[in-house]
């Protein structure tokens, strides 16, 4: 071949498709190839060229593999929106699959496989059949990912072609591709399968073992993560097991060596000797540590693991705590998992090391990092109380450098640590409050006040210090004025003479008038009739003990880790969530949605695109996605009834309604809604948990229907959620009688927002756990309406203002428009009316205040109409000031 | 399994895009892109390689500047996406010679067979350049590797030295010569990171040393190649790796797993003194080696207090080849040195202007310094090559050989 194949890019004028036409049909070799090219360059750039269908599939039957590769690839990309002519590839798809060249064979049932159109794959079968039964190990192996292709198009027609069955048979192929194969096609169509199809006996265990010492290094992912589902029927097959798989670890590939660590880790729960199990970990360290030289992206997927590996066994790595420490020119993501686990493996032994590493990393120059290594101190001064002295010298020692961030870090994390271990070292408080005025982080000036409250008779000058403070009072954030409530309240308690005096009243004044914060409002509230009730129990309730903080370093429970550690070596344990969480597949394959994607948007099946096709392909898409996303609430209605999408919602809103007018106080109200049925009695041994979430006057409750179907008294119940993108959690512990058996008893427990926010993109999964005295813990997920967050003051008065800028005057509108952006006022969109332009413009000012502005002038005519909308009227007239300037 | 393979450009133009499943929606390199350039989550201000936006999983690594990226819908292995990434843009490379936006546009059809044998259903197949050659019929064509930098770690071989033919690490593997006939020739890279901390009184507090051995083979046929190690080491598998370097001999990396080199490793090849005195900073630099070694481009790095407002230095007399700055952005010192002689000895003393006083110790605030440094034809692990030996198909045939040995600093910091 010859010359730049870029040239096939070059830009096209108007006649390009009839002149493509005429070079397909060329009688020169040649020239035909070159044509082919030039179309499959045009719809990789993502230009139509369907209308070539005819001529690119004449140029189907030759000889040349390079130009039937062309136009197989072009043949995948348009047979769907040409159904009807794609039926005309058919016979050379046919001849093809019998070609002696084993290439050809592979290439054609390939290619067929991917062209999802019902007419071209009633004519796959066949060819499929024989080429299953192929003496060309290439052909097999193709053929093997054909059927799972063909069970993804019809799985009827897989199965009742007995192609599992071939499948089968493949695992005993004497050629390991074939079986790495056949063993990937099993796995995927038994996971979208329900019935049991791929089945793991002894006997196909020692096959695939087999197989597994010669297999690419693919095939050994493949077979040793489809393995990873046999259960070991005792100790001494998962030692074999264990056996056969240990050499993997030596493996250059990290999926194969993860891989192998998972199979190890399974079957090391089956194995009793403890001398195996020790052998093993000492096995494992050296591939794991290894794998943190290879590439940063392959690093932070073992450090994801390995997370979870050390919170199981923490013995494997133990002696390895050095391997974590940071590089210098490591990426940020993988600091910071290096971190969790230097945390995680630190111990009385080396933390001394540890410490030295942290102190060092508190100095660097990336804020974010310097701020999760002071955490990190303070996190281990909370597990590990023998060395709690060292690392809050080492705290003092980063406060004294008076790095603003570090400083702030470390008041937070003292916080905990003086929660932790109460009246041991509260002697640094003095050093802590010479850093006072350079708190301006919200978490750490509460944090800071709360540590002035809490210790405030042993500060001599604390009421001026919470003085200080008050000053700003109105103007703190939430979390900083709840702590200055409280922290006055127990300085008043404390020392109760004339300035704190004043000072609660002040406080208690602006926490009740002055604010509109329902929380600050009600707990001041508290306070104050405490106070004026009872001083002596407001003494107790308000300095009663705390309970004692622990390390929080071991987030996850032992269940759901169990869980991570079944699904080392697959996304799940590099997120640390259950698969069932992120993966919506076997869903969105049965949705009609989809179907109607694969219509609309099939014309670019698989090649890239020019903005102008993202468009037209993106459309449908988007609408599907809509409709997905409006029918999910559908999904969370009780599961009892079987009903169409649109009554399920609506009944889902009344219920909305419904429980919005049961009284807070009054949960037991039986006229209440039914609730989603959360945990069935048939899965709570008994018991049947329903809830939902709801809102009401404001504020956000979860809603509890316990029904004891048990033998039992159920009592001691508690709730606890896990993080979550809405940070919402328990505002107060759940309160639940005692249920007898048959009864049932009704809750509303009300909830905060924005406690432990769960990063990552906004997710509705709202994770639940309940448990009583007389049970296991329940573990159910139920999702997050967003409707609930919808707030009472989301209704704006929107005031219209309407000025003549009669010094202003429009030339052009695209510089106007640029002109504008330039200063932050964004461009919407424009209209023409009555020879006048008329421009729809936006823009912000702080406190989130918008403005929505239409201009409406003749072109360079002097004198422009400008009409704003705001929820702030007040700024009408400054604002048209500011357009005049902008505009002149 | 995977759903999607697409190559990114630098502004994330879609250079390369092959869909295997058809169950990603088309926007999906779109969204990668704003994702990856606006990512501020988890406090971190990189993307992380993993991430999942609205079930689509995104998997990606960054090599010469491109990303290569991965979509799947289900829980897939991500390391062995990871793997299978780095491993496409290797065979790529070694197709096309040279790897980047130009020469990929230019090969689309080439990238598009490849890609088609790699990857089937989402399922990695065959990712041996090797075992390639028998399904690929296109033809590279080669692009000019002039102003591009080329990839991987033998990119070092280009810089300077005029001891290797530095244009055999751009060559296509199955591309013909200008000249129309091939030559024969093998190369042997043994490439080793050292990363060492240094504790502020010098203590060294972590070393360790990251070695590979790469071979890129021009031969044609397949002969059988022999490599021997010095017969001191002590691998465990050492017979084994024997056999993986016949079975990669086509450009593929072997990594000799977990091999624990001589305790004795020569660490201490560079030293970096420092002294303080207020304001003023001294750094020192000692070639600890041989003096018929040298080592190249030379760069010392060293954070000052976010106050300093000014640094102006004093290099020693008679000093060529080096320069200094001071990166105001970044706040922190650079020394550039373009080769130091083994035994020799260099300082710079730089003066520091702060914009208010100091809060005490300079040492608190300023460092640690990091150097980075390459050094040709030297190991520090003393691994070596005792011979490379060829099946000879006859008395004439007689290939070039390369053994090249290059020592690189990786992570190489001094505390202060």
């Amino acid at each position: 071949m010859s010359g730049h194949d870029s040239k096939y890019f070059s830009t096209t004028k108007k006649g390009e498709i009839p002149e493509l036409k005429e070079e397909l049909n060329s009688q020169y070799k040649d020239k035909r190839k070159d044509a082919v090219k030039k179309v499959i360059a045009a719809m990789t750039v993502g230009k139509d060229v369907s209308s070539l269908f005819t001529d690119v599939v004449n140029c189907m039957q030759t000889e040349n593999l390079e130009l039937k590769k062309l136009v197989y690839l072009y043949l995948i990309n348009y047979a769907k929106s040409q159904p009807d002519l794609a039926i005309l590839a058919v016979n050379t798809f046919v001849k093809d699959s019998q070609d002696p060249n084993p290439l050809i064979r592979a290439l054609a049932v390939r290619t067929m496989g991917c062209i999802r159109v019902d007419k071209i794959t009633e004519y796959l079968c066949d060819p499929l059949q024989r080429c299953l039964k192929d003496d060309d190990p290439y052909v097999r192996k193709t053929a093997a990912i054909c059927v799972a292709k063909l069970y993804d198009i019809n799985a009827e027609l897989v199965e009742d072609r007995g192609f599992l069955e071939n499948l089968k048979d493949l695992i005993s192929d004497n050629n390991p591709m074939v079986v790495a194969n056949a063993v990937a096609a099993l796995a995927e169509i038994q996971e979208n399968s329900a019935s049991p199809i791929f089945e793991i006996t002894s006997h196909t265990l020692s096959k695939l073992l087999t197989a597994l010492n010669e297999c690419t290094e693919w095939g050994q992912v493949f077979i040793l993560d489809a393995l990873a589902r046999y259960k070991a029927p005792d100790a001494r097959e998962a030692e074999n097991i264990v056996e056969r798989v240990t050499p993997r670890l030596q493996h250059a590939n990290c999926a194969v060596v993860l891989s192998a660590v998972k199979m190890i880790l399974l079957q090391m729960e089956i194995i009793t000797s403890t001398d195996v199990i020790r052998n093993l970990c000492k096995k494992m360290a050296p591939p794991l540590v290894t794998l943190l030289s290879a590439e940063p992206e392959i690093q932070y997927v073992a450090l994801r693991n390995i997370n979870l590996i050390v919170q199981k066994r923490p013995t494997i790595l133990s002696h390895e705590i050095k391997v974590f420490f940071c590089k210098y020119n490591d990426p940020i993501y993988v600091k910071m998992e290096k971190l969790e686990i230097m945390i995680k493996l630190a111990s009385d032994r080396n933390i001394d090391q540890v410490l030295l590493e942290f102190k060092e990393y508190a100095t660097e120059v990336d804020v974010d990092f310097v701020r999760k290594a002071v955490r990190a101190i303070g996190r281990c001064a909370i597990k590990l109380d023998r060395a709690a002295e060292r690392c809050i010298s080492v705290l003092l020692e980063l406060i004294k450098i008076k790095v603003n961030y570090v400083v702030q870090e470390a008041i937070i994390v003292i916080k905990d640590i003086f929660r932790r271990y109460p009246n041991t070292y509260e002697s640094i408080i003095a050093t802590l409050c010479e850093s006072l005025d350079t708190l301006d982080e919200p978490e750490a000036k509460a944090s800071m006040i709360w540590i002035i409250g809490e210790y405030a008779e042993r500060i001599d000058n604390a009421d001026e210090l919470l003085e200080s403070f008050l000053e700003t009072f109105p103007e703190e954030p939430a979390m900083v004025q709840l702590q200055l409530l409280t922290a006055t309240v127990k300085l008043f308690l404390k020392k109760p003479t004339d300035v704190p005096q004043q000072m609660i009243q002040a406080v208690l004044n602006n926490a009740t008038v002055e604010t509109d914060n329902p929380d600050l409002r009600d707990r001041a509230y508290i306070y104050w009739r405490l106070l004026s009730t009872d001083p002596e129990a407001a003494k107790d309730i308000v300095l009663a003990e705390k309970p004692v903080i622990s390390d929080d370093s071991n987030l996850l429970e032992p269940s759901l880790l169990d869980e991570l550690l079944a699904n080392i070596a697959t996304l799940s344990s590099v997120y640390h969530k259950p698969p069932e969480v992120f993966v919506t597949r076997a869903k969105v394959v049965t949705a009609k949605t989809d179907e109607e994607e694969y219509l609309d948007g099939n014309s670019e099946t698989a090649y890239s695109e020019t903005p102008s096709h993202v468009v037209s392909g993106g459309s449908p898409t988007a609408s599907a996605s809509a409709v997905a996303s409006t029918s999910q609430p559908a999904s969370r209605a009780p599961p009892t009834g079987p009903a169409a999408p649109l009554p399920d919602l609506l009944g889902d809103l009344i219920g909305m309604d419904n429980s919005a007018v049961v009284p807070a106080d009054d949960p037991a109200t039986p006229s209440a809604p039914p609730l989603p049925v959360l945990v069935p009695s048939s899965t709570g041994q008994g018991l049947q948990i329903s809830a939902q979430l709801v809102r009401h006057e404001g504020q956000i409750f979860y809603s509890l229907l316990f029904e004891n179907g048990s033998q039992v008294a159920l009592d001691g119940f508690m709730i606890q959620f896990n993080k979550n993108s809405f940070g919402l959690a328990a505002g107060a512990p759940l309160q639940v009688p005692a249920i007898q058996p048959g009864t049932s008893a009704r809750t509303l427990v009300p909830m905060n927002l924005f406690q432990n926010i769960m990063p990552g993109p906004p997710s509705s999964l709202l994770q639940v756990a309940v448990k009583n005295n007389q049970q296991p813990v329940w573990y159910f997920s139920d999702k997050i309406p967003l409707h609930v967050f919808f707030s009472e003051d989301g209704k704006m008065e929107r005031s219209i203002f309407l000025e003549d800028l009669t010094n202003s005057v429009i030339h052009s509108i695209d510089a106007t428009v640029e002109h504008l952006a330039a200063s932050n006022v964004f461009f919407v969109a424009k209209r023409r009316n009555a020879n006048k332009e008329v421009l729809y413009l936006s823009t912000k000012i702080p406190r989130g205040i918008p403005f929505l502005i239409e201009i409406t002038a003749g072109l360079g005519v002097p004198g422009v109409k400008c009409a704003i909308k705001t929820p702030n009227p007040e700024y009408a007239p400054i604002f048209f000031e500011a357009m005049e300037t902008l505009l002149v | 399994m995977i759903s999607q393979f697409f190559v990114l450009s630098q502004r994330g133009d879609n250079i390369v895009f092959r869909d295997y499943r058809g169950e990603v929606a088309k926007g999906s390199a779109e969204i990668f892109f704003r994702k990856v350039k606006f990512w501020k989550e988890d406090e971190a201000e990189e993307a992380p390689p993993v991430f999942n936006v609205d079930g689509v999983n995104y998997i990606h690594v960054k090599v010469a500047g491109l990303f290569f990226v991965a979509t799947s819908r289900v829980n897939v292995s991500p390391s062995l996406v990871l793997e299978l990434l780095q491993r496409i843009a290797r065979v790529t490379k070694d197709y096309l010679g040279v790897l980047n936006e130009d020469s990929l546009r230019k090969n689309f059809v080439l990238v598009y067979e490849l890609l088609d044998e790699v990857i089937d259903f989402g399922y990695p197949q065959t990712t041996s350049t090797e075992a390639l050659k028998s399904y690929v019929f296109n033809e590279p064509i080669v692009v000019d590797a002039g102003r591009l930098p080329p990839l991987g770690p033998a990119a070092m071989f280009m810089q300077g030295t005029k001891r290797m033919p530095g244009t055999a690490v751009t060559k296509s593997v199955v591309a013909t010569e200008p000249g129309g006939k091939k030559r024969e020739e093998i190369f042997v890279d043994i490439i080793e990171k050292i990363s060492v901390t240094f504790s502020s009184s010098g203590y060294i507090l972590t070393s360790e040393i990251d070695g590979t051995i790469q071979m890129k083979s021009y031969l044609t046929g397949n002969p059988e190649i022999r490599l021997a190690l010095n017969e001191d080491l002590s691998i465990g598998r050492n017979g084994s790796s024997l056999y993986d370097y016949r079975s990669s001999a086509g450009g593929g990396t072997v990594i000799l797993d977990d091999c624990n080199f001589h305790e004795s490793v020569h660490l201490d090849s560079f030293d970096v003194d420092r002294t303080l005195t207020l304001a003023e900073v001294i750094l020192k630099i000692r070639a600890d080696f041989s003096p018929n070694v040298t080592a190249n481009t030379i760069t010392v790095q060293m954070p000052v207090p976010s106050y300093t407002m000014r640094a102006s230095f004093e290099l020693e007399a008679g000093a060529t080849g080096q320069t200094t700055d001071f990166k105001e952005g970044s706040r922190r010192l650079e020394w550039n040195l373009k080769k130091i002689v083994g035994g020799a000895e260099h300082t710079l003393r730089a003066k520091l202007t702060f914009s208010q006083e100091m809060h005490g110790n300079i040492a608190k605030e300023a460092g640690p310094v990091n150097m980075n440094f390459t050094i040709p034809m030297y190991n520090a692990s003393k691994l070596q090559v005792r011979y490379l030996q060829i099946a000879k198909k006859s008395k004439t045939y007689n290939p070039y050989r390369w053994v090249r040995y290059v020592t690189q600093a990786n992570s190489y910091v001094a505390r202060l």
